[in-house]
């Protein structure tokens, strides 16, 4: 089988699907609750949960909308999500399963698009954020939340390298920078953003990814010899426990004419 | 009872077809229910549904007889 962007997401996520319904990192969060508060009073709206994993935006979304559509990559998660939703008694959450590339929904079929530690794992961001922008309603809004790089390059190359080593599907944490040029490329129009630090504490955040002992090491070894601006930006601590920067942007899609 | 017809995967919500299109070219699919086929003739596939759960991966879809 060729190896492609998909199939090292597949097989890093495939088996550890239920890890990511359980990961405290992913299913807590005022980010979570602030989505919720976004679709408040739009009781008929259906919702994009774009890239789902673990399926936490959806089962935070679905009680205050008429429909949600939890979309992956894979199969593995999709399965869990459908039972979790199940188990909640949330009936109306569907899956389907595909690429955000190549996003199977109609112009305009949805009222809120939302996007959830996902972006940093497509082949093309470009074409990803495209098809968000296309699939939503005109006027609506979109909202992205994942890790952003901090922009400089001894921090960005610092935050791609433990990355990668940690997970061969990663593809990029983008910066702001990147984020608003590509937002505006995709016709999206910039709205609030809010920034907040995330915690990782370090042998979870391996374990989920079942890192390679001597990748593991690597990272390690990394944050051994790191400079100190370095350190101190990612509050990198002795059990190898750091903290990145992570960003809700929410969007709007230009009204035509 | 009323005599039930075997169903290979549950079905798919009606009004949740009516926003799914093509991943490829953007054209309307079909709905074999019989067969739990999403067919896209524009692009000549046929995509798998699953445990009621559409498969819009082109690289899992079948190709459609010329």
């Amino acid at each position: 089988m060729p190896k492609t962007q998909e199939s090292l997401v597949a097989d890093q996520f495939g088996s550890q699907a239920a890890a990511y319904l359980q990961s405290t990192v992913h299913a807590q969060g005022e980010d979570l609750q602030k989505l919720a508060g976004i679709v408040q009073g739009h009781a008929g709206a259906r919702v994009l949960d774009l890239g789902c994993g673990g399926g936490h935006v959806s089962y935070a979304v679905a009680p205050h909308v008429g429909e949600v559509v939890a979309y992956d990559l894979l199969q593995e998660m999709l399965e869990i999500v459908g039972r979790a939703a199940a188990e909640r008694g949330l009936t109306n959450i569907s899956t389907r399963q595909g690429a955000a590339e190549q996003l199977p929904f109609a112009d305009a079929a949805f009222d809120f698009v939302f996007s959830r530690y996902s972006a940093h794992h497509w082949r093309d961001f470009g074409i990803g954020l495209r098809e968000a922008a296309r699939v939503l309603k005109p006027g609506r809004i979109v909202a992205f939340i994942d890790v952003v790089s901090p922009g400089q390059p001894v921090l960005d190359t610092y935050l791609q390298a433990v990355e990668i080593l940690r997970d061969p599907s990663h593809v990029r944490d983008y910066s702001r920078a990147e984020w608003d040029a590509a937002l505006a490329r995709s016709g999206l129009r910039l709205g609030p953003v809010r920034a907040h630090r995330v915690r990782l504490e370090f042998a979870s955040w391996v374990a989920r990814m079942r890192t390679p002992v001597l990748h593991v090491e690597a990272i390690r070894s990394l944050q051994a010899v790191i400079a100190d601006d370095v350190r101190r930006h990612f509050q990198i601590e002795s059990d190898g426990s750091f903290t990145v920067d992570v960003a809700l942007l929410e969007a709007a899609k230009a009204i035509p004419g | 009872m009323a005599q039930q017809k075997i169903a290979p995967s549950p079905p798919v919500d009606p009004r949740l077809l009516e926003i799914l299109v093509c991943p490829v070219t953007k054209g309307p699919l079909e709905y074999d229910r019989q067969a739990s086929e999403l067919i896209s003739r524009s692009a000549g596939l046929a995509y798998p549904v699953r445990d009621g759960i559409p498969i819009m991966l082109p690289e899992e879809a079948r190709k459609l007889d010329e």
